[in-house]
Formats: structure tokens, C-alpha cells, sequence
């Protein structure tokens, strides 16, 4: 009982009769794969050897690196993965596969923006030991996980005679998610972040506050979390955030924290209700006009930018996070600032009446804390709000391009085009393409727009930013569609990004597995074959691997077909476009 | 970095005043609602350490007391918010007496599932009042729900008297496109029954995979399941449907023909039209697919040892399945696949048309089914289809119950002004694996350039239907009174391309519990309003109790609007 009924018809006047020919079956390129797919991988003659029990990995010692090799040993010497389909390789049982042998070039390159990830890994043909050789530890974690991914079976084989090289498209290459509207125990982060490494995404990208809690415990301000967290066993302690850290680094992802201001704070007047303006209201009057709004959505508050103490309690709260967290990139938010907001408040309110402006107020608030940023020589990412938005923005001469990147989540390539053109380096994050949360329908009570007679239309489902953005959505988006070479180098890459309305660690994994294994592939190597055809297709079934692999590795991904289309190659493709 | 842009707007002047929040009844809530819940002096009293339930003995009304039993000791659920209820520390509730007026009724298709629920003021006693059985079973799921905390105390000085305002409340789960282990449908099927759902229509076979195991026919599982981890055994079955008695859930069976049967090929090739075959040929136009998506296969009516197989079948089923109904399919019967056929291409060209192809089926396989005792289920397309259908004569109400799936209340109408029983699963409210994409492969479609209109994001049925859509919908929207009585119910269907046992709690849940409630006990208040307001917050702790319970339900808000009530709540409208 299910159909595609389509109400377009094609009507390609072919031939009365059918034709009965099964259309000529892209073949995957090989039974091995590795995802995402590298940018060379040369098999010259398929084969596999036996992984030797007593297999091992010889490499430098360093600090992330170890912990990663001997994550790597023992999951090569335990996954027995069972693929969907066993692989139809030639065994050379006559010897056994003894040492990978890795070599970095540099082993003190810190992981940060813009580290050299690339890396070559042979195994060659009837011998006992392949290398992996890194320009950085980084890089040969990249390399580590491409190895694991060619041994499968019990007992273990390995593929040989192959060498692959491999880097990057894009720098950037995260996710974001929210634990703010909802609580996410460490234990999900780790998770997050370990099948990040998989799939060699290398940006966590942590919406850490909101307004709807505070689970950052920082030290200089414990108020904040004591009073604005769901509760003592929903914070964040400095320790997990330690943990979080070093297992970033041990999987080669950066973690990039972001307090979002000025908006988005009402958790904080719980400690601090006399900073925050418009706290603990009505997000949306009865009958109000959407302009007149208090907040984006249910939960109000924005700090208000002309307190002096504002400041004090801001200037304790990023300069702990820089403790905490010692990336190069500090999110400094300011996406959402509404005009309702700062409007109901009596310091703002007289402000304005003395002819000051609502994007003055912002500016006041930019120029008292973004110096502050650059001084703890961090770069500070902002969402693109805070130059694009429609009635509150600053002066883009107050963010010098040299220290700022840009996030973009509205109007597609054209704000990233907009962004990138007034001289910002600019992270995508686009919702019509990269939301994973949309398309669920909506989180408001009482919404009367539910309640329609049949026949209604239901559009997107309630969903601001629906249709659900599918895989192959998000694979076959360009995030430098329409931009010249110029601009294009303004790409860092892009965030695929959870919000939490209506996530919690319940529905993490199917959120984001394998969606952002299609983003991660894309900005890997691309999103395109040998021809320059968009590779969505032979994608789909290196696609399924993937998904089984990973949750063979305990990531609970959505299945993306029946696997009776993984048994049979291109039997559930179509040649007529479905829309 | 979540917004709502709304292109009408309501233009009015600033009014700031908070909106009447509309609170909850009570602190305690039962799902679904109960028709009549008096609690006049709302308080607490402790649950003893030593609380027992009394009850009559009976088969599998006793392991589901064992088993409340045990769940209420050991619970110690931890409400997302404190109830504020006075509690009366002196009296512990001892005991819950559970009377059953008879016994003997088995769980069929409209029995009675009434209770009636005291748990007096200042009493260490509390009854349980039931016709049958299967009451019972509701009743104990909602005292069950009525106790919390640790050490567990539980609402007292109340009465609830319940029964279900439709007969028929179901889930269907597809086991074909992809494979769910015993223990899956296990941990469903419990979960139906702590939403007083009581119908677990299985869709077990398709073209896709035939993973049930028949004595009679082995090869079909042999050879047609995705492997031997992949079955469902005898044995399997019968832990199924002894732990559906258990919960008071029937257990409906559909081997679905003569259509979504490639899956047959595997066993037996010569009796399956067009299996195997590419599903739609490049440049074809739609009317010309062989299967209504990939996994091709009809069976062919026109082949006498096509009835040897299927007769096996269904007997086999009816002797694996005890209930009374027998889902037999009969949907998506599409021209090009009996077209590619050579035998039926003969009946064609001797004038024969494909709807006479279909009668030949329906007529060697009803009056089977029927002879076994069975009240036969069949989609709607039977009858309905545009193109091949059966003159409805041949298929008559008294033995013969219709399930709907297209055309919303238009088709709901149809049915029942054609004179028959169904069974509501309109794919516009009721197909919770929509919206999620489409998975044909090699789809130029996915590739636009940007600012396309993404219209359903590719599903056939889209937009995902939410809970509030599920909630709002009435099945018998637009029928006359005679016309509603031959509603039973309705159905909400999990179809599994695009689903497996890593998703089926969050897909499946709190959207059923929507429906759940709707078909107990309507979706409207009081006064007649619609109450999806209200139910948000009640569905909120719901769901919390369900993952309490281990069912991974997904949540529906963030945590922020439980804790603060109504604040969440929008008074204009969100599209």
C-alpha cells in the first residue's frame, strides 16, 4: 500500500508498446568502498588478503594520535563487519596482512582551520604491510578510518593492491546541534562526534545555550546554569566539556561552542533578570501582527545592550568559554534579534525615544564584545543576522572581514553570494538545504491552523522550513552554486544542523545519520563523477554500506531503501524524474 | 537560528497581554483520555510495598495482571512535572480488585472494553469493574497510570468510567521492505496496549521479502525471505500472538495478493506475472510501470497451481492466526505487469479484460477464506481501483470488510455508501512513513537548481504527517449516521522502504498515541471543541512515561513548554 501517484504525468508519446529492457545498471565501481569517496582510489587488480590476528599499526607517538590507533586496532580486530553484499574478491590466503605502518611528516601541527587532512594510504599487492603516509596526525586519522573501512569479515580480510590519495574539498566540514531546546548527555556528544571521524567531518559546531536553558556550568558565572539549566542533571560540567574536548581532538574534530547573543538568552534571566530585556513573556500576542513578535519562537529574551553590567557578566562568560573550549573559532550568535523584543524594554524603550535606532543598540552590543573576542585571539563567527537581517544590523565596517566569518541559513546561495561578495569567509548553512530538523511539523500548542477540513492543503506539514531535506537534497546541493572562483575560495564549507524543538538524544542518530554522511561526502570529494554528472545515483548504493556499516559500529542511521534494492543493483533506480 | 515566516499577517496594533492559559484537568492524566474521569478531591495516597491486584484467573488475563504487577512496584516514574497533589500519608492503597463479569468472550473484533475504575477516598482498596477480560486489560494500563513516584503513591478519591468510542484501532507495520526481529513487534505491540490500541494489522509479505515461514509451502520463505536470520518461524508467530492476547491486542494477518507478490517468484517463477522486471521502463509513461514502485510481481490468476499455492497459504495463516479477520490484500493491481504476461495476454486478446482477471482471482480465493471462518479485509483498490477492479456484487458486506488508504473522507464515503465495514488508513493522515524523501535511486529530480520549489521533498505522500494532523483528523467526516456505524475504525500504517527496527519507535510513536486517543475517545473536549491544545501538554508526559517504559517515542517539544505551560501555545495561527 504504498504508490507514486503523480499528479504530472510524462508523457514521452514513446511507443504504444512497453519496452521491456532493463535500463543499463550504473555499477558500483567496486564492492569495496570507502565514504566518503576519496578523491583517487586505484584498484588495479581486486584482491583481498586475511588480516593477521596478530595485525597491528606502527605510527609516532602523539597524544591524539595513539589513542586514535589504538581505537582504529581494536575496532579492526573486532568489527567482523558483514557487509550487505559479500563482496566477490579473489582471497590470496598464501600470506597474511602484518603492519600498516603510518608516517607523519609533522607531527606538531595543531588540529585547526585549515590543517593539511590529506593523506596516502597503500596496501599493496601480495605483501604483509601497507603504508599510510600524513602530512599531520590529522590527516592520518583521516587515513586510519579509510583502512578500517576496507577489512570485512570473520575471520578479517582486507583489500589489496590498491592506493588511494586523498584530501579535502572544503576546510569546514560540521554539524551543528542544540542542546538547549533539549538535553543531550555527554554520551550522545561523544557518539556524535566519534561518527563525525567516520565519516571525516571535522567541525562540532555546539549550540551549547538558548533561551530555553543554560546547561553550560562555567565557573565565573555558576548562576547561569544553576538557575537557567532544566536541572542539576542537565548541565554541562567543566569536566564534560574536557571530555568532549579531548575526544574531538582524538577524532580529529575541532569543537567550535557558541553562546548565542543577544537574542536567544532568556534562560539567563533566571540568574540575571535584570540584563536580560523582555524575559519570561508571551513570545507572540494574540492578534499581534508577526512583526511584533517578542522572540523567533516560544521562549523570550534578549540582553540588553545598554546595562554596563551586561557586559560584566558577558565578558566572564566568553572568556571561561575560551578556557574551555581552545579553538581558534568562537560563535558569537546574534542571529534573531527582534525588534518586539528590545521594544518592551524601558532602558531600550527611552533610547529609542531619544532618536536612537534598534541596529544602534546592536552596534553598541557588537563593539563592546566582539574587540573583547579578537583580544582572547579568537576569530569570531557570526550568523549572517547580524549584517543581513531586515530591520536590525550592524554596520558591516564594524566587522572587519580579516576577523570575522560569516554563517548563512537564509535565501539559500543568495545570502552565501551576498556574504562572500562583501569580502566574509562564510560557513553554509543553508535551512532550505542543510536543517535536519524540518519537515517534522511544528512544536507550537494549541495551533489552530492544525485543525482544517479535509481536502486542505497541508503545504509543508506545519513546518516552517519544510519539506524534510532528504539525502539527496543535501547531496546534491552546491554551496558555491552561482559564485566565481574568487568568491568560491570564501567557502570554508558547510553545517548540516540540528535544531531541538523536536529532537533529543531518542532521535540523534536517524536525525542526522545518513543525512550528514551526504553533506560530509559532498564537501569531501564532491558531489560529482569522472564526467562531472552529478554521482547521487551510484551514491545510493555505497550509500547503504555505509549506513549498515555504521550502525554495525552502534550509529542507529536510517535505512534509505528496502534492502532488497541493496541486493539488487539498480533495480529501484528511475529514468523518469519523480518530483 | 529557527524562525517562522509568515507571508499573512495578522495587522493589528501591539496587545500585550498573556492568553488564557488553558491548564491541564488535572496533574494526573490517563492516554487516551478517558471518557469519564470524576476526581473530586484531587489527592495522593502511598502505594504499599505490598500491593497485590486481585483477579480472577483466566489465561491471559492473569499474565497481564502478573505483569502490571510488577511494572507499578517498580516503576518509580518521575513525572516531567511534580504533580501538586495533597498527599495523605496514613492510608497505603493495598489492594486493586479486579471483577469480571464474564470470562469467557475471546478477543475478537468488537468486544467489550469497558471498565470502570475506583480508587475510593481514604481506602486501602481499589475495584476494577470489567465485563470482559480484555477490559480489564485497559482498566489495569490506566491505574497503571495513575501511579508515580518512588516510593510510588498513587491518585486516589476518583472514578473512571471508560469504553472506546470505535471498535477498530490499529497499527500496520510492513515486514517486507525491510525486516524486523520478533522482539520489534514484541516491544509494539506493548506499547499498542498501553494506548489502548487493540489491532496489529501485519502486512508480513510483499515483493519485496516473504518472511513467514508455512510447513506447507517452505519454499516461499525458503527462497523469498532476505535469509534464514530473516524469518519469522512458527514459533515466532505464536510468541506474537500469544503476547498480543496477552495485551488485549488481536493480531491481523495480511498476506497481501495477488499483486506485491515478487517476492513469490523466488519459490515458484511460473505462477508470478512479470516478476523480476525493471518496475518502470525509461521514458514510459506512468500508466505503463509494472509494479506501483521497485519489486515487481503479480500472481497470475489465470494458472490453476497458482490457487494450490495461495490455497495453502491462506490456510496456513488461518491456522497460525486465530482471529476471525484475514487481511487479503488485493491492492495496487497495476496493468503493465499482467500485460507482460503471455497467458494473460491470450485471455486479453480473447477479449478478456484485466478486471475479469481479477474476478477470477477474488472469486477462487473469497469463498476459501470465507470457508475457513474468516471475515475477509481487502484494500480499497478491489473495488475502487480505476482500472482493475471487481464488480462489487461478487464481494458481498456480510462477509466483507473495506480498508481505505486514498482519497481521504471521499473514498471513506464510498465504501460506506456501498454498504460496507472499514477501516480508515487514509495515506493524507495516517501513513506515519511519509515525508521523509523518496528512495528510488538515480532520480534526476533530487537534482535542481537551487530556489526549486521543494513542493513534498519528494514523497509521494507528503508532507510527514504530525501529530496534530493525525489528532484533528475524524474518519467519519462528512457520512450521515447510518454511514459512520460502518466505520470500525482506522489504521496507522509504518511502510518500510524508508524504515526499519533503528527508527520504528520514533516513527511509530507519540503519532500513533494521537490516533489512540482519537479513536478512544474523540479529539474533542467538553464543550466540542477540538482539544489538540490541551493534549499537547497531557501527550507531553505521555511520551516521557513511554520512554520511562523503554519505548523511544520522539519528543514532541522542547522541554522549556512542559516546564512552563502554555507558553508555548500560539493564538494566531502557524501554517
Amino acid at each position: 500500500m504504498s504508490t507514486n501517484s503523480f499528479s504530472i504525468v510524462f508523457i514521452f508519446q514513446i511507443l504504444s508498446i512497453f519496452i521491456f529492457i532493463v535500463p543499463s545498471i550504473s555499477a558500483v565501481g567496486s564492492p569495496i568502498n570507502i565514504w566518503p569517496k576519496p578523491r583517487s582510489f586505484t584498484w588495479t587488480t581486486p584482491h583481498a588478503i586475511p588480516l593477521s590476528t596478530s595485525f597491528t599499526i606502527t605510527s609516532p607517538s602523539h597524544p591524539y594520535l595513539t589513542p586514535a590507533i589504538n581505537r582504529y586496532l581494536r575496532q579492526i580486530q573486532t568489527a567482523q563487519y558483514k557487509p550487505s553484499i559479500i563482496p566477490t574478491i579473489n582471497l590470496t590466503t598464501s600470506l597474511q596482512f602484518q603492519t600498516l605502518t603510518v608516517t607523519v611528516s609533522d607531527i606538531t601541527a595543531p588540529l585547526s582551520h585549515g590543517v593539511n587532512e590529506s593523506y596516502t594510504l597503500t596496501i599493496p599487492s601480495n605483501t604483509t604491510s601497507g603504508t599510510l603516509t600524513a602530512a599531520t596526525p590529522w590527516g592520518a586519522m583521516r587515513g586510519l578510518e579509510s583502512f578500517s573501512q576496507l577489512v570485512w569479515g570473520n575471520p578479517a580480510r582486507v583489500a589489496a593492491g590498491l592506493v588511494i590519495s586523498d584530501w579535502p574539498m572544503f576546510e569546514h566540514r560540521g554539524i551543528l546541534l542544540d542542546t538547549s531546546r533539549n538535553y543531550y548527555g555527554v554520551d550522545d556528544l561523544l557518539r556524535l562526534i566519534g561518527a563525525m571521524s567516520a565519516n571525516k567531518l571535522n567541525v562540532f559546531h555546539w549550540h551549547i545555550t538558548d533561551s530555553q536553558s543554560f546547561p553550560l556550568v562555567l565557573k565565573s558565572e555558576p548562576e547561569l546554569a544553576m538557575k537557567g539549566s532544566y536541572g542539576p542533571d542537565m548541565q554541562y560540567s567543566a569536566e564534560d566539556v574536557k571530555r568532549v574536548v579531548e575526544f574531538g581532538l582524538e577524532h580529529g574534530v575541532r569543537i567550535i561552542p557558541e553562546i548565542d547573543m543577544p537574542g536567544h538568552t532568556g534562560s539567563w534571566a533566571e540568574a540575571y533578570p535584570e540584563i536580560v530585556a523582555c524575559a519570561n513573556m508571551f513570545w507572540w500576542p494574540a492578534g499581534a501582527p508577526w512583526e511584533e513578535r517578542l522572540a523567533a519562537e516560544p521562549g523570550t529574551g534578549h540582553l540588553n545592550p545598554l546595562i554596563p553590567k551586561t557586559y560584566d557578566v558577558v565578558k566572564n562568560v566568553i572568556k571561561e568559554m575560551t578556557t574551555l573550549f581552545p579553538d581558534s573559532f568562537y560563535h558569537g550568535g546574534v542571529d534573531e534579534v527582534v525588534p518586539g523584543c528590545w521594544k518592551a524594554d524601558p532602558t531600550i524603550q527611552k533610547y529609542l525615544a531619544g532618536n536612537g535606532t534598534l541596529s544602534q543598540v546592536l552596534e553598541i552590543f557588537i563593539n563592546n564584545t566582539n574587540p573583547y573576542i579578537l583580544s582572547l585571539n579568537r576569530t569570531a563567527v557570526y550568523w549572517e543576522d547580524v549584517i543581513l537581517d531586515g530591520e536590525i544590523k550592524v554596520n558591516p565596517s564594524i566587522l572587519p572581514p580579516a576577523t570575522t566569518i560569516m554563517q548563512t541559513w537564509n535565501g539559500g546561495p543568495n545570502n552565501t553570494k551576498r556574504l562572500v561578495s562583501a569580502g566574509y569567509r562564510t560557513i553554509v548553512s543553508s535551512a532550505d538545504f542543510y536543517y535536519l530538523d524540518c519537515g517534522h511539523g511544528d512544536f507550537t500548542g494549541n495551533n489552530s491552523a492544525y485543525d482544517q477540513p479535509p481536502g486542505f492543503k497541508q503545504t509543508k506539514g506545519g513546518s516552517w522550513c519544510g519539506p524534510f531535506k532528504s539525502w539527496q537534497l543535501i547531496y546534491n546541493y552546491d554551496i558555491a552554486y552561482g559564485l566565481n572562483e574568487t568568491e568560491a575560495k570564501l567557502v570554508l564549507g558547510g553545517e548540516v544542523a540540528l535544531w531541538s524543538e523536536q529532537s533529543d538524544p531518542r532521535v540523534l542518530d536517524s536525525r542526522i545519520w545518513p543525512r550528514a554522511s551526504a553533506m560530509a561526502e559532498a564537501l569531501w570529494s564532491g558531489n560529482l563523477d569522472e564526467m562531472g554528472m552529478k554521482r547521487s545515483a551510484d551514491a545510493t548504493d555505497r550509500l547503504n554500506e555505509w549506513v549498515n556499516r555504521m550502525v554495525s559500529r552502534g550509529v542507529k542511521a536510517e535505512p534509505i531503501q528496502p534492502l532488497w534494492c541493496v541486493r539488487n543493483p539498480g533495480m529501484c533506480n528511475t529514468y523518469n524524474p519523480i518530483f
